[in-house]
């Protein structure tokens, strides 16, 4: 059974639909790229997921770990697992770092029944969190984002999917504003999450990423809807011919395996 | 001074009665006292057709038949009214405590020992120190300015009279406690405070006012505060007021050359509330910082008007008001800064914020800029607003629940004021009461999708 399932999702800001009709399937342990050109709705698919209510979910249905996802509050949802790490992380004046990762980490401990972490076994964990980063210790009494540089920022969404310890985890542009020392830093952080229990989705314009977090699956997304799918040289293709010869009437397609 | 236990009704009456009463000594005082009597029973109380309380109707509080209290007599023995006061109290965490009950110096319930320090009643004061009370009684505050100075002058009961020596800088805090406890009717309580910090004097003073009456009681309370050269003070204000009370204070704080002011006003009680700050920077190099909090819900309309008068050249002067507003609450800020001609290199900025937790809080806040100086620098700005949709949005996607993260986000907003005063064992204390208060705000479940309204100008003219 997929881990998460998404069958004709449909959605929409008051009367404009951006997605339409979007079919995916993720297996545990698997990793799949999503890419498209800017306005193909790849953000939105990924808030819709994590629960923004923003976006009006029209028609079709998602399942993740065999629940309804569409009926859980982005809280329950972050509880079930699921971790969406933000193209644009929101600042958070006046709440440090550590504050904010400890009340995220009790918060989802609780829903699962398990006890709070204690201030030494959570400092614990974010520090073996923080030495995979290459992050320094002082980031955790600065507030969430705040100041931040846009390497930091990402750099920190993906700190939180590390303490999380998600079942799945979207992260969407993770690579945007990042240097390429600052990339390679994020793909080991993000490889290193590789698991047989998770599975992750990659949302990227670029396939400058997808050289270090090697993908699975790759699905091309265009005006809400997925035109095609194939393996990791599908990137590479994208890259050497840009989305352009994708034009035409939008296809829905299976996953196809790709040979050049 | 005044006749126990007396019922007044009308603004006449009221002015009756204070004249009515044993005059006052020393003759000058007497004489001041008659003439604020005049002022008040020519301007009485202020209305909405006047610019400054436009926001603000007093009229629930002028109806209101009070009782001048009589000196307490303390009726109850001393460990029921230190049980009383107990939870204003600021003693054990070693704070010099004046414990003022219906606006009488208390002195069993009191301790400010030391010799550093000039502190006594203000009414033991003017005869003792009568030439420097008379040299900076009601020259702060102006007479005329609306009724409720003037009525205070002319019927004030008592306060304190704090005289801080040149370069001297006490170790221990000072905290004046104005308390009104529960009466059988309405009653009337005027508080005056005098507060002189000589040259290169350096100190931390609060004056909280609190109360447990059932009835509408009045807190009209007068505070006026000199700073020599190159004195500094931190001036906290904390009104805690019983939920049915009726509060107005005006504060009337002046600097000398390179002196530095900094205040923070916090609301947490009271039923209709309204402060007057106004800071006069006299002389150059003066620096002042106004800091307010309120967190408000039912009906509580609390209004700040803040007066930064900067009549000399190259004084500072920064404002950082915020409310947290629920229920049905309403709260006003107004600030006006003044540059008068001659007041080169003023450097003002003024920032007043506002989260509105609940559909039907109402806040208005408007800055108001007067400036006859060229080479000035004046910035402000104003938000208000329903919580960050963004950063609920971003808590709650990381498993914190929307109460838990409204309460994040709430403390983050108020710890952004507490967390610039500069005494560290008040900045504890208010951050306590400050939880405790926004626990008690009833917050919106779900988030309602409101865009803020955002307004952010700037004047500057170089
Ligand atoms: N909240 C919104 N309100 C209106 N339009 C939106 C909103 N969010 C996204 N859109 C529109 O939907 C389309 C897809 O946007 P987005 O999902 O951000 O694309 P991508 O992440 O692929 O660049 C764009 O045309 C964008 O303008
Ligand atoms: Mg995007």
């Amino acid at each position: 059974m997929p881990l998460l399932e998404i069958k004709d999702l449909h959605a929409a800001v008051g009367i404009k639909e951006i997605l339409k009709g979007i079919n995916l399937s993720l297996r545990a342990g698997e990793v799949h790229a999503i890419m498209g050109p800017n306005g193909s709705g790849k953000s939105t698919l990924a808030q819709v997921l994590a629960g923004r209510e923003t976006y009006t979910v029209t028609r079709g249905e998602v399942r993740f770990n065999g629940k309804e996802l569409l009926t859980l509050a982005p809280e329950e949802r972050a509880a079930e697992g699921l971790f969406m790490a933000f193209q644009y992380p929101v600042e958070i004046p006046g709440v440090s770092t550590s504050y904010f990762l400890k009340a995220a980490v009790n918060a989802v401990r609780q829903y699962r029944g398990e006890p709070e972490l204690d201030a030494i076994d959570f400092l614990k964990l974010v520090r073996e969190k923080l030495g995979l980063l290459e992050m320094d210790p002082n980031f955790l009494s600065r507030p969430v984002n705040e100041g931040f540089s846009g390497g930091e920022k990402k750099r920190n969404e993906i700190l939180q999917m590390a303490v999380l310890n998600p079942r799945l985890g979207i992260l969407d542009e993770t690579d945007s504003g990042l240097d390429i020392d600052a990339l390679k830093i994020v793909a080991h952080g993000v490889n290193s999450l590789r698991s047989p229990e998770r599975c992750i989705l990659v949302v990227t314009h670029y396939q400058r990423l997808l050289n270090y977090i090697v993908p699975d699956f790759v699905h091309v997304l265009r005006e809400g809807r997925i035109v095609k799918s194939g393996d990791k040289s599908l990137a590479l293709e994208l890259e050497a011919r840009g989305y352009g010869w994708l034009d035409g009437p939008a296809e829905r397609t299976e996953v196809l395996s790709y040979g050049f | 001074m005044i006749e126990p236990t007396t019922m007044i009704s009308t603004k006449a009456e009221l002015a009756d009665r204070l004249a009515a009463g044993p005059s006052s000594t020393p003759a000058w005082l007497a004489e001041l006292r008659r003439e604020a009597l005049d002022q008040f029973r020519a301007i009485g109380w202020p209305n909405l057709r006047q610019e400054e309380w436009r926001w603000t109707n007093v009229a629930p509080l002028t109806k209101v038949a009070y009782r001048i209290p009589a000196p307490p007599d303390l009726g109850l023995p001393l460990e029921e009214w230190r049980e009383q006061i107990a939870p204003y109290s600021l003693r054990l965490r070693g704070w010099r405590e004046l414990v003022f009950v219906n606006g009488t110096l208390i002195p069993q319930l009191s301790e400010w020992a030391g010799p550093d320090l000039r502190i006594s009643a203000l009414s033991a004061a003017v005869d003792s120190q009568s030439a420097l009370i008379r040299r900076h009684l009601a020259r702060g505050v102006a007479l005329a300015q609306d009724g409720f100075t003037a009525l205070n002058t002319a019927g004030f009961q008592d306060g304190a009279f704090i005289h801080v020596p040149a370069g001297l800088q006490p170790d221990r805090p000072l905290h004046l406690l104005f308390f009104t406890p529960d009466h059988p009717g309405p009653v009337l309580v005027q508080p005056r405070n005098l507060v002189v910090v000589d040259a290169g004097a350096k100190v931390v003073l609060a004056h909280s006012y609190a109360g447990a009456s059932r009835q509408p009681a009045l807190t009209n309370a007068v505070l006026e505060m000199v700073l020599g050269a190159a004195a500094q003070v931190e001036l906290i204000q904390l009104q805690r007021e019983a939920a049915a009370a009726f509060h107005v204070s005006n504060t009337a704080v002046q600097l000398e050359r390179q002196a530095a002011f900094q205040s923070l006003t916090v609301n947490l009680g009271g039923a209709l509330v309204r402060h007057n700050l106004q800071v006069r920077l006299k002389q150059p190099g003066g620096q002042a910082t106004l800091l307010g909090l309120s967190v408000q819900t039912g009906r509580q309309h609390v209004d700040n008007h803040t007066l930064l008068d900067h009549a000399s050249e190259q004084c500072r002067s920064s404002e950082l008001y915020k409310s947290l507003l629920g229920g049905r609450a309403e709260g006003v800020f107004k600030g006006k800064i003044l540059v008068r001609s001659g007041a080169q290199k003023t450097d003002a900025k003024q920032t007043s914020r506002t989260i509105l937790l609940s559909e039907d809080a109402v806040m208005n806040a408007q800055p108001q800029l007067e400036i006859y100086a060229d080479d000035v620098k004046c910035t402000h700005g104003s938000t208000i607003g329903p919580l960050d949709e963004e950063q609920l949005f971003y808590l709650r996607c990381r498993g914190i629940s929307v109460a838990a993260a409204q309460r994040l986000l709430t403390y983050a907003f108020a710890g952004d004021v507490l967390n610039r005063l500069r005494h560290e064992g008040m900045r504890q204390y208010l951050e306590t009461l400050v939880r405790g208060a926004l626990k008690g705000l009833s917050l919106v479940e779900p988030p309602v999708e409101r865009k803020p309204t955002r307004e952010e100008k700037s004047t500057e003219n170089s």
